[in-house]
């Protein structure tokens, strides 16, 4: 008798051979909108190509001329210290906002969906329309907050035109907006504290301020981390916000507001491109960071 | 079986004329009135069998259109095959090849007919170089916009010059002693419309951005006291501090409320403030030419909106049969009447139906007809962002009206020279 041979469904693949066609979609699609975008970027950037003359069609070939020409640009410069100030500000601002909501909301409530809801909504809000949300808050004539002002004594303020002021309006909203993304991944960690921590502590005679510094924040570290790590690649591509508040307006200008300018309304393609490819490496640099420190955390 | 032999037969016969069909796609804006749009589009359809008109509605301002044109014209998709456009882009679009030109259809004897009919200024925005880029969908232009009722109040006849519009916005602001009324709206958020605010008494004053040469000629001098003039309508408290917050729809949606005493507007405001259901200023509002400046004559901005043939259509014949209809006495009649556009043809402007609607339009003319053109350039953005933005911070305070003027001078003087 014959032993029925046993057949694998996908012919007579290798186990490698098998992950390999299993991918290959994936990999293809991936290969599509991520990889192929990013390579015909940094090619584009080495051309002259403005669609307003001829290198519209004909793109001269320049080298590396225009990431030169970004090095000595005044506003290049401007724009990526104003995208740092953002991360500097709107990162640990988010961080130490998002990690209150988070507490409070691991409060032991008895409905808890409010207050979770309160957390998801402004993370699920578009950007562009927290923007025009707090364009509106901020409007000197109309705006909720220099009735506050206005109620408590105080003189109207320019918001939206006085340099100083638009910044810090642009970090509380954007402050505002990404809080609770990092409010989510804390409350994701503190529910993994195990609650006996907690009780030994009490028995030990810790009062609520120990345990947090000894217990909850050693323990919530990663959590921390990783959120900081995903808000500052985000930051450093701050764009929907700052435009909207400003009408479209670049009197604050963060690197991609800049890149959009020179691309899609100058049309100049080429140096938009650098510009892009520039921006690109800073944000590969941070993800790299974050990479390193998810290996280590694997390890 | 019989019966659905026939049915095929009938399918296949609808499908083979639906081939035979011309299948062409118009791009207009959203704040262009795609209803009324759609309704000409009807008539064409109606004449024309074998032609289906679609039309896609982008955003509501020119900037927003354009940076979606930007991207379906940049990879040369032959979807749109017709585009309204902005009076300010047709140099662009020659230099990017993204608008066939129409001379090819037309000789140039009958081109010359042709655009004899329109108001010259319009015919002068669309030929770049020698080419015919688009031809004219309806006119534009900025008016003074006054609350009829507080200027009869205090007994004021409509001003003529800008002295007047100061001392009236004074008097009405004192003695209605209304802390929501504000005086004199114009544009000066970092917006296209501010492009206007700044010129308008440059060329009040005699001056331009080019010579008629076409070379460059602005001066700091004449840049600083056009700024000077609009910040010293904030210094005089008859404009609120806050007029570089003001894009043209703010002060539209603002004077609607009753906010304002006087705006500085294009056409559109008109049919708002009197047609919208939530206008409170309805029969309250009058509209003249922009006043003269101190010392100068009086100007306006000139708008508008041309129909381009997209140079990635793959029906371009069809399609400049349908422009030529779209730019017709006809047409820009209907667009008249029922979404309150300037004519682009002189005879129009004593049109008894369009009068009936639009009253103003009899002195509207020879504003039209004065109105002076933004710069011609393929790179008219950044002139726009330069004039709008160094504008729009001398308006916050950031910058003196000299810093604000020796910048624009100096970046316009890169863009004329090829920088």
């Amino acid at each position: 008798m014959i032993q029925p041979k046993y057949r694998r469904s996908f012919g007579d693949l290798s186990e490698r051979a098998l992950a390999f066609w299993l991918l290959l979609p994936a990999a293809l699609l991936l290969g599509s909108v991520a990889l192929y975008p990013v390579v015909r970027l940094f090619y584009t950037s080495l051309f002259q190509r403005r669609l307003t003359d001829e290198t519209g069609s004909n793109p001269v070939f320049i080298g590396f001329a225009n990431f030169a020409q970004a090095l000595s640009d005044e506003r290049f410069w401007t724009a990526l210290w104003n995208t740092l100030l953002i991360v500097l500000v709107t990162v640990p601002g988010a961080l130490v906002v998002g990690l209150l909501l988070a507490l409070l909301a691991n409060l032991p409530f008895r409905v808890r969906w409010p207050v979770r809801l309160g957390l998801l909504l402004p993370w699920a809000l578009p950007l562009v329309f927290a923007g025009l949300i707090f364009r509106w808050f901020f409007d000197s004539q109309y705006g909720v907050v220099n009735d506050v002002i206005v109620r408590l004594g105080g003189e109207r303020l320019l918001w939206v035109t006085t340099p100083d002021l638009l910044f810090w309006a642009i970090c509380f909203s954007i402050i505002w907006k990404s809080s609770s993304f990092v409010a989510l991944i804390l409350l994701a960690g503190l529910q993994v504290i195990p609650k006996e921590l907690y009780e030994s502590a009490a028995v030990d005679g810790a009062n609520r301020w120990q345990s947090f510094w000894r217990i909850t924040l050693p323990l919530l570290t990663p959590a921390i981390l990783v959120a900081a790590i995903f808000r500052t690649i985000t930051a450093f591509q701050t764009f929907d916000i700052p435009f909207a508040m400003q009408n479209g307006g670049s009197s604050f200008e963060t690197l991609a507001m800049y890149v959009r300018t020179m691309s899609i309304e100058n049309l100049n393609f080429g140096y938009g491109s650098a510009l892009a490819v520039l921006m690109f490496l800073i944000s590969l640099a941070v993800t790299l960071v974050y990479l390193r420190y998810v290996r280590g955390a694997d390890d | 079986m019989k019966k659905l032999f026939w049915l095929l037969v009938a399918v296949l016969v609808m499908s083979t004329a639906l081939a035979q069909q011309t299948r062409l796609r118009v791009f207009v804006g959203g704040q262009q009135r795609p209803d009324v749009m759609r309704k000409i589009l009807d008539i064409y359809q109606q004449r024309n069998p074998g032609v289906r008109v679609d039309i896609e509605v982008g955003g509501a301002t020119s900037d927003q259109q354009q940076q979606y044109l930007t991207t379906v014209l940049a990879s040369r998709d032959p979807s749109i095959d017709i585009i309204l456009i902005d009076v300010i882009r047709p140099a662009q679009y020659l230099a990017s090849r993204w608008a066939d030109t129409l001379d090819k259809y037309l000789p140039a004897a009958s081109r010359q007919n042709l655009l004899r009919q329109y108001l010259p200024a319009y015919s002068q925005a669309n030929v770049i170089n020698g080419q015919l880029v688009a031809l004219p969908a309806f006119a534009d232009a900025m008016f003074l916009y006054y609350r009829a009722d507080l200027l009869e109040k205090y007994n004021f006849k409509p001003p003529t010059t800008w002295d007047e519009v100061i001392q009236q916005a004074q008097t009405i602001l004192q003695r209605e002693n209304n802390p929501n009324l504000n005086g004199i709206g114009y544009i000066g958020a970092p917006v296209e419309g501010t492009v206007c605010t700044f010129l308008l008494p440059i060329w009040a004053a005699g001056g331009d951005v080019t010579n008629a040469e076409g070379q460059f000629s602005l001066t700091v001098e004449q840049a600083q006291r056009s700024l000077q003039f609009w910040v010293s309508l904030m210094d005089r408290r008859v404009s609120p501090p806050n007029m570089a917050e003001k894009p043209q729809d703010t002060i539209r949606q603002e004077m609607q409320a009753g906010r304002w005493i006087f705006g500085t507007l294009f056409a559109y405001a008109w049919n708002r403030f009197q047609n919208d259901a939530d206008s409170q200023v309805k029969g309250k509002i009058g509209v003249v030419p922009l006043p003269a400046f101190p010392g100068g004559r009086q100007a306006s901005c000139l708008g508008g909106w041309q129909w381009a043939v997209s140079d990635f259509s793959r029906n371009k014949a069809q399609a400049y049969r349908l422009v030529r209809f779209l730019s017709s006495p006809e047409v820009s009649k209907i667009l008249a009447i029922d979404a309150s556009n300037l004519p682009t043809f002189p005879s129009l402007y004593r049109d008894a139906d369009i009068l009936r609607v639009n009253p103003w339009f009899g002195q509207a003319l020879p504003v039209v007809q004065a109105a002076r053109a933004r710069p011609q350039h393929p790179r008219y953005a950044e002139i726009s962002e330069a004039i709008r933005v160094n504008t729009n911070q001398v308006l916050a305070r950031q910058k003196t009206p000299e810093q604000g003027a020796r910048d624009i001078v100096n970046r316009l003087q890169a863009i004329y020279s090829g920088r």
